[in-house]
């Protein structure tokens, strides 16, 4: 692979009616980056995931992976090229079981297309079964194997971020974008998904992009942090430098990052 | 109010019957016939909107139409059995034929189109300038959001419904002397041209409806006319299912992001 | 038990077990469609209707056997399918509902108007029974095997396709079509699957349908089947199998052998629906196992 970044966007742009969500932002994330993503409500930020992923066609400016440019392309599309990313509210197949939440989280990688799916014979049964094997060791990992075979919609909202946290591993993506994967998610928990976030990155390489309320675990984990406000890039670099940014400090409303603010 | 509503057509089916009733049975003349179908059907908008339809506006989308498909069965069904299945024969209104600039129609076709004026004027009166016409049109953008600002979102719904469902009857009333034989399956081919001319129109469009209704009209007597009387009922939809493969948002539509 | 029922039953519960069984197969196609796909389709009863006037002709005109008509029936209808979904498809939910009603109508209208390939509301008369060799099959009993197996055959190859990999995708789709689109599945050719099986089990349950009543008219896409089917996978439990069996014995076999006039069934069916949409919005099926199972665990 070249050495371009991973992921590039250029120029974004998009408004809904009168509000700007994004005004031209620039961003590059380099492969193997754990980036954190911060700024106060309606600076844009899910808008930014939504506009990478093809949820929504920005109004201006472009997306790249790895040099190709994917700008509107269909959501599974960019799945299928390794760019997975979690969403604010809990996403969860509510009638699937756990284990199966993540087998279905992985299956369209593991099997490559729609006609495969339908197949029946030993080859789909083997890859079924791998898929349930990494979808155990996930629920054991989160403390979630006692309910493995509940449906989704019967566990807590902490333990539906949990799932969605794993579900977005499942399919081994190059780049993850997590929309503040923290919140509502019991303390204890939140230290395990960090560390799966530093093993993932460290063993598989996997980039993260973090969008964060939670500034204490965010600066802990990232070794580069971006501040979005009002839809634009504000500051951008490592942790301590940003914290003490007078600008980031302002659009916080004068409260110090590092004040649990 | 973004719920399709198949039961729609036995309302106008009902208003038809209901003033047949007043009008044989009863011996009461027409324009009382009238009448009586309004307020009955009135009253039955309301009750079905208080048993059924509000609550539905919480519910997902393919339940809430799959009860609306539930009523439409009990009610065409329902009055197969109150009326029979063989159609009536509508004896009131205005049938004598009247001359209009050299063309000949009949009297009750004058009415209709002055009440159908009328009507689409004092509708689109209410949907842009009143009170009630804006939270109509606020429930039907943002549900949630108008309950957060304290809107009686099911008084509006039930308003909107009982309204909807008093001018179908009023049109069944009002159409049936120009039918002149009314029987309890008038109501579907109706509420499937209804689908078509909304669809056409744009959904939430009120001189979308009136322009829809009108293309449709005339394409259907086209039809009627040079190809063949069995074809008319698929014009209709013929015509929906262009609309929609070309410009989903119909003529008049606003393209409303989900 | 199944087999041994025409032993002991009239012929007519055995004839109202022909039509369940027939109906059977166009009830797991809107499953399939509904249930687990989540579209809300009013086209299967269509479907019905071609798989019906496509066997029949292919088996008036062509002279073909019953043993090629039926899966051709079957082609046919997915055929027809692809082309209409591919547009459809991409539409709203509601757009969807209206557009499959509107291949319903304009289908019925087809049936009736283009007499020199249907003869119009006059219909096809004397269309074959199915022959093993040279026999017909004929008595009500050897059509009840038929129809017996068929069902059986039907309900194995839906089970097979439920619990394949892709069950397990229309599922996660019609809980959550953008979060199974973020996870790389091409939701759109799975409904286009989904929505093409289902013509094709249509189309052999409409198949069955001519070839066993051996007289065919356009009343063949009244709306009424549609309903009835509607009221089989709504009422039974969308989504699972056996909710759909459930639901066509007590939806379809029930009435039918009571011989319950039209207008009250239509009435009851009617009424049901809204009940279940208030209280028992999955279905007899899942509500009668949760009941079960309280049963046992008590």
């Amino acid at each position: 692979m070249s050495g371009g970044p991973l992921l590039s966007v250029r120029g974004l742009a998009k408004r809904y009616g009168g509000v700007i969500a994004l005004d031209h932002v620039d961003l590059d994330v380099a492969a193997g980056e754990l980036v954190g993503i911060i700024g106060p409500n309606g600076s844009g930020k899910s808008t930014l995931f939504d506009c990478v992923t093809g949820l929504v066609a920005p109004d201006a400016g472009t997306v790249a992976l790895r040099g190709e440019d994917v700008t509107g392309r269909a959501t599974h599309a960019l799945a299928a090229r390794g760019l997975v990313r979690s969403f604010q509210k809990t996403a969860v197949f509510g009638t699937l079981s756990l284990v199966d939440n993540l087998v279905a989280a992985g299956q369209a990688q593991a099997f490559g297309g729609t006609l495969p799916a339908f197949g029946l014979g030993a080859r789909a049964a083997r890859r079924t079964a791998e898929l349930v094997d990494r979808a155990r060791g996930f629920l054991d990992a989160l403390d979630l194997a006692p309910l493995a075979r509940a449906p989704a919609a019967a566990i807590s909202f902490g333990q539906q971020k949990l799932l969605q946290f794993a579900s977005c591993l499942m399919s081994r993506p190059a780049l993850v974008l997590l929309d503040e994967p923290l919140a509502g998610v019991n303390p204890v928990l939140i230290e395990r998904m960090a560390a799966h976030i530093r093993r993932a990155n460290a063993e598989a390489g996997t980039t993260f992009v973090i969008v964060e309320h939670n500034t204490d675990v965010l600066l802990g984990l990232c070794a580069r942090v971006i501040v979005l406000a009002r839809g634009r890039v504000l500051a951008a670099g490592p942790p301590a430098a940003v914290a003490r940014d007078a600008r980031v400090i302002e659009a916080y409303l004068g409260a110090p990052l590092d004040d649990n603010g | 109010m973004r719920a399709i509503n198949f039961a729609h057509g036995e309302y106008y089916m009902l208003g038809a019957l209901v003033a047949w009733t007043a009008l044989d049975r009863l011996g009461w003349p027409y324009p009382a016939a009238v009448a009586t179908a309004v307020v009955v059907l009135a009253l039955l908008g309301l009750a079905v909107s208080r048993l059924l339809m509000e609550r539905l506006l919480v519910m997902p989308f393919s339940m809430a139409v799959l009860a609306t498909l539930g009523v439409q069965l009990a009610l065409q069904n329902g009055a197969q059995l109150v009326w029979g299945a063989s159609p009536k024969f509508f004896g009131g209104g205005w049938t004598a034929p009247v001359q209009v600039g050299g063309v000949g129609i009949v009297g009750q076709q004058l009415v209709i189109f002055g009440a159908a004026a009328v009507l689409f004027a004092g509708l689109a009166w209410l949907v842009r300038r009143t009170h009630l016409g804006r939270a109509m049109r606020a429930v039907a953008q943002n549900r949630e959001a108008c309950e957060v600002v304290g809107l009686d979102v099911e008084r509006v719904a039930r308003i909107t419904f009982t309204l909807g469902v008093t001018l179908a009857g009023l049109a069944g009333a009002l159409v049936a002397p120009i039918l002149v034989n009314v029987g309890t399956t008038i109501g579907l081919p109706m509420v499937l041209r209804c689908f078509a001319i909304i669809v056409l129109g744009g959904v939430g469009s009120v001189p979308g409806a009136l322009v829809g209704g009108l293309i449709l009209g005339v394409a259907e007597s086209f039809v009627a006319g040079y190809l063949t009387l069995q074809l008319r009922d698929a014009v209709g939809f013929t015509v929906l299912i262009a609309m929609l493969i070309v410009r989903p948002q119909g003529l008049f539509g606003v393209r409303v992001r989900s | 038990m199944a087999l041994l029922a025409p032993l002991a039953a009239s012929d007519y519960v055995l004839h109202v077990a022909v039509l369940s069984f027939i109906y059977l197969l166009p009830a797991l196609g809107l499953n399939l469609v509904y249930g687990y796909a989540g579209l809300l389709s009013l086209a299967t009863g269509a479907f019905f209707g071609i798989g019906a006037y496509a066997s029949a002709l292919l088996a008036l005109r062509l002279g073909w056997p019953f043993w090629l008509a039926f899966p051709a029936a079957g082609v046919v209808c997915a055929l027809i399918a692809v082309p209409m979904a591919v547009p459809a498809l991409r539409l709203r939910s509601y757009s969807f509902v209206m557009v499959t009603l509107g291949f319903l109508v304009i289908s019925e209208s087809v049936a009736k108007n283009w007499i020199g390939l249907t003869r119009g509301d006059m219909g096809l008369i004397d269309i074959p029974r199915p022959r093993l060799g040279t026999t017909a099959l004929a008595s009500v009993t050897q059509l009840y095997y038929l129809t017996l197996i068929t069902a059986v055959l039907a309900a194995l190859a839906f089970r097979a396709v439920v619990r394949a990999p892709a069950g397990r995708a229309l599922i996660a789709l019609r809980d959550d079509e953008t979060l199974a689109e973020a996870y790389g599945l091409d939701t759109w050719r799975f409904k286009l699957a989904a929505f093409v099986l289902g013509a094709l089990l249509a189309g052999l349950g409409g198949s069955l349908y001519a070839h066993y009543t051996t007289v065919l008219d356009p009343l063949v896409f009244d709306v009424f089947h549609t309903l009835t089917l509607m009221t089989i996978v709504f009422g039974g439990g969308a989504g699972t199998l056996g909710g759909v069996l459930l639901g066509t014995v007590v939806f379809l076999f029930v009435p039918e052998a009571l011989r319950v006039t039209p207008q009250w069934r239509m009435v009851i069916y009617g009424v049901l629906l809204v009940v279940f949409v208030f209280r028992l919005p999955g279905g007899l099926g899942p509500a009668l196992a949760r009941r079960l199972a309280h049963r046992e665990a008590a």
